[in-house]
């Protein structure tokens, strides 16, 4: 599209010169320093932000399945729960036994950690069967085994056969205070909890992104766009599948533990089937195609949430809304969020396409978000009316 | 556990109760199996439709005309109203995807939130019971155990339904048009079928009879907005298990289901609620056709 009048010519010049030059370097930096001048912010919102980075990587692990293999589960509240649990045992019945072995300066953190790691290892640890089983189907049938084998895991948490989850009412996670040389601080305060998540969801997405980008990635990819024609080119599709759901799954244990963290519960709510459709809903709305898809959408769901709350009268009925968004965007906008900051990128900058990201919807802490996009930003403004599939060309 | 100390514990009031809550499941199941069947879409709105029609009864009746029957068979067309719109608006524009099915699991999970909502904005959060109609409001002792005989009447009205599709699948032009387009698709527009008519008329039955659920069970439970919520998980249960897209065995995989609803806590008191689930794993794993008969029973 070339500029026709002059007054969007002027504003495409304008939009290019302040777009040149806008590296991912500076990118990175600028948003680095968001995130460090966040932490300074009002409590509130740096508690907001937090619940951000869970949810987001919460979606963005659902979507490594959803997203690059084409697989819907509505289960993964499985293991979102999973990390919550495994790393709420361990503070409550290990704790103590930390505490006399390293004595109880330290305690406390490095408990945290150890049962990060053991959420991780039990997440991983169901995602291997439980994947297996639930590969050998697809569509429709995936996401109903998927949303069995979650309310199979709630059912029981809630019962507590084995006098582990503590039933109905979940598991208080205490976080305790780390004295190392004279100097304390609580790991559950919002700065410090901040940090920690900040580190965290950078380190498990960069991870991400690296598988995403690797060949598996693109086998991966391959398989969402035709399984039939990955399979004729001699991909163990299902075995793909397979690894891919236990990525995911570890990836949304990680955000798990953070969350059992950051609530100060692991609740059996989190395996219940609507926390894991929450993970869709920011997926679909932020645009499942696009790496940054379910970080720009979860930050569309907690934030205009958010929002709702300050009015009253609607602070209620804000699931319409976004059972109002989810409709229209399946219908009449399959890129979601990332595919219309994509657009409107292209609208301004003129057709260069090869242009730095501006799609920081995610506050710069997903820079390369059209790392798998790049194809679909060409070729959006083709189709802008009523696109049926995606991004897939 | 040896036999004879458990049989007494089963009462007839027991079994009344498990068929009567397989009843209302069964309605809302075979109106989800027979729209997947048919147009290949698994409607996740299907509770939140049971729901509505629990409401509108309850409006009806106390509002407008104090008559149960009336009121029921109000719920029932206005439920298939709203699920017929709902197709033609925003289900059918998504039937040519390459990823149809998941996309329109997507939308009528949108409608689950927006259907719940507004159930809540019109009626508010609190829960609503009426009394079964005068007729049938008295209860039944029966081998030493009473329950209402209104439950016998919702058994009596779930085996009527599923005769009555039966005989209209079967026996008419309609259900011809209906099976052939189940089978294929492609086919039957080729030969003239009207299919985008046809599949929101079918879409407006399963609707219906979803409506139909929820004003039956309306006096036999309090009703309230989580209430689509509870249902649907239990209605994908029993369509998993009787394979879907069949109405006979959505009509046995309900009355299993409520049977263990009704049954199972007096035996397992561990892990109860858990076997449903892992009913439906080891049936999608194992025969994903379901347990009984195939497509289109």
């Amino acid at each position: 599209m070339s500029a026709t009048t002059t007054a969007g010519g002027r504003v495409r010049e304008f939009v290019s010169a302040a777009a040149d030059g806008w590296t991912r370097e500076r990118f990175g930096v600028l948003g680095a320093l968001g995130l460090i001048l966040l932490a300074f912010g009002p409590s509130f919102q740096v508690y907001l932000f937090t619940d951000f980075l869970v949810v987001a990587l919460f979606a963005l692990g659902f979507n490594l399945l959803y997203g690059y293999t084409g697989l819907l589960s509505f289960g993964h509240g499985l293991f979102y729960a999973g990390g919550a649990y495994g790393v709420a045992i361990v503070l409550r019945d290990l704790g103590p036994v930390f505490a006399d072995i390293v004595g109880s300066g330290i305690s406390p953190l490095l408990t945290f950690v150890v049962g990060g790691v053991v959420g991780l290892a039990l997440v991983v640890g169901v995602a291997v069967p439980v994947g297996w089983l639930s590969v050998r189907l697809e569509e429709i049938y995936f996401a109903l085994i998927t949303l069995a084998f979650g309310m199979l895991g709630y059912s029981l948490i809630i019962q507590d056969p084995a006098g582990l989850t503590n039933g109905t009412d979940g598991i208080i996670v205490l976080l305790g205070s780390v004295d190392i040389g004279g100097s304390s601080f609580r790991i559950g305060a919002r700065r410090t909890y901040y940090a920690l998540s900040v580190v965290v969801v950078l380190a498990a997405t960069y991870g991400a992104w690296r598988v995403v980008n690797s060949p598996f990635g693109t086998v991966c990819k391959a398989i969402r766009e035709s399984p039939d024609r990955a399979s004729a080119l001699g991909i163990d599709v299902r075995h793909h599948r397979w690894m891919t759901f236990i990525l995911s799954a570890a990836i949304v244990g990680i955000a798990g533990v953070l969350r059992a963290g950051l609530a100060g519960v692991a609740s059996p709510g989190l395996t219940h089937w609507s926390t894991s459709a929450i993970a869709v809903i920011a997926t679909v709305i932020g645009g499942a195609t696009y790496f940054s898809g379910p970080i720009v959408g979860a930050f569309v769901f907690l934030y205009i949430r958010w929002a709702i709350s300050r009015f009253p009268t609607l602070e209620a009925y804000w699931e319409l809304f976004f059972g109002a968004l989810l409709i229209a965007v399946v219908l009449y906008f399959k890129q979601g969020t990332v595919g219309g900051l994509l657009l409107l990128r292209d609208r301004l900058l003129g057709d260069d396409g090869d242009g730095g990201e501006t799609d920081a919807g995610g506050d710069g802490e997903a820079p390369d978000g059209d790392g798998d996009s790049g194809g679909a930003g060409a070729t959006v403004p083709d189709d802008e009316t009523r696109t049926d599939r995606g991004d897939d060309s | 556990m040896s036999l004879p100390s458990l049989v007494p514990l089963i009462g007839v009031a027991d079994v009344v109760i498990g068929l009567s809550l397989g009843s209302r499941l069964f309605l809302i199941a075979v109106g989800l199996s027979l729209i997947f069947g048919v147009l290949g879409v698994l409607n996740f709105a299907h509770g939140g439709f049971y729901m509505l029609g629990a409401y509108v009864t309850l409006a009806v009746v106390t509002g407008l005309i104090d008559n149960f029957w009336i009121a029921a068979v109000a719920g029932a067309l206005a439920v298939g109203v709203v699920g017929a719109t709902i197709e033609f608006a925003a289900i059918r524009p998504l039937y040519d995807r390459v990823d149809a099915d998941l996309d329109q699991l997507i939308v009528t999970f949108g409608f689950v939130l927006v259907i719940h909502e507004a159930v809540r904005f019109i009626w508010g959060s609190g829960s609503y019971s009426i009394d079964p109609p005068d007729v049938f409001n008295f209860s039944v002792s029966l081998g030493g155990s009473t329950f209402s005989a209104y439950r016998l009447v919702v058994i009596g009205l779930a085996i009527a339904v599923l005769a009555g599709l039966w005989l209209f699948i079967t026996r008419t032009y309609f259900g011809s048009l209906v099976r052939g387009t189940s089978s294929d698709r492609e086919m039957a527009s080729m030969l003239g079928v009207d299919v985008p008519r046809l599949y929101t008329g079918v879409f407006f039955l399963g609707s219906v009879l979803a409506g139909l659920g929820g004003a039956l069970s309306a006096p036999l439970q309090s009703t309230s907005p989580a209430l689509g919520d509870q249902v649907i998980i239990d209605a994908f249960i029993v369509v998993v298990i009787g394979g879907l897209g069949s109405m006979s065995g959505a009509f046995v995989g309900a009355m299993l289901i409520g049977m263990m609803q009704s049954l199972g806590p007096q035996f397992i008191s561990a892990g109860s609620i858990a076997i449903p689930f892992l009913a439906m794993v080891i049936v999608l794993l194992f025969r994903p056709e379901g347990l009984f008969g195939g497509i289109g029973e």
